[in-house]
């Protein structure tokens, strides 16, 4: 009992991770249309809260969390990452948002203390 | 001066800098977009930065990250927030463009606790 318990507090779990992103994103940015003069704000907004709610979270890990935003026109967008770090403590979630007129791309990784 | 001869408890970003800019010229270069070949462009390019940085052999865990979008007058936006320790951890994007499109690649660099 006592190595379940402590192996869960120091998880990455990518099911409670996407939760509070997906959270996040819909608080920020919701039902708004892409406008270039708020866009600056979104971003800034989605990685801040982000990183305070996970940091909330009293996991031992550090955190690095990515937001793209992306305006719908019909361009094409790519993205890819590789990571060197420990297989077996440190992990990832990537959650892709979306609206009538915005792309929203958020990346997190924890890597273990 | 002093910075420099901190290297060895930081990440050197300028260095990092460098080999990621070489990195996208080498792969993408003189190409055009094409959605066809983009997803082989953008995961060569973060693994070959990724063998680059990790051949510094400084105890660092790294992720490299990378964007390729067409030039299609579309408004793109990133933002990065990380919670590590700044003494010893480091990150740096490097931007890129060409005829047809744009490149983002940041790289994070975390330092592994002896």
């Amino acid at each position: 009992m006592d190595e379940f318990q402590s192996s869960e507090e120091t998880a990455f779990v990518v099911d409670d991770i996407t939760t509070i992103i997906k959270d996040t994103v819909e608080t920020t940015i919701g039902s708004s249309a892409y406008q270039q003069n708020r866009i600056n704000q979104w971003t800034s907004s989605v990685v801040e809260t982000s990183l305070n709610q996970l940091s909330k979270l009293g996991k031992p890990f550090k955190y690095i969390v990515t937001c793209i935003i992306l305006q719908k026109n019909g361009a094409g967008l790519h993205t890819a990452s590789s990571c060197f770090w420990d297989n077996t403590m440190d992990g990832s979630c990537t959650v892709r948002w979306e609206n009538k007129t915005t792309y929203c791309i958020v990346s997190v990784f924890g890597l273990a203390v | 001066m002093e910075e420099f001869s901190g290297e060895e408890g930081s990440f050197n970003s300028e260095e990092a800098s460098n080999s990621v800019k070489e990195c996208i010229q080498s792969i993408i270069g003189e190409e055009s977009y094409r959605q066809d070949t983009v997803n082989q462009w953008t995961a060569k390019i973060v693994e070959q930065a990724l063998t680059l940085l990790v051949k510094q052999t400084k105890s660092y865990k790294y992720i490299v990250n990378c964007a390729v979008m067409q030039k299609s007058g579309a408004g793109l936006h990133t933002a990065n927030s990380c919670y590590w320790d700044t003494v010893t951890d480091g990150s740096c994007t490097v931007k890129w463009e060409n005829r047809t499109m744009y490149c983002v690649v940041s790289v994070f660099a975390v330092a592994l606790t002896p």
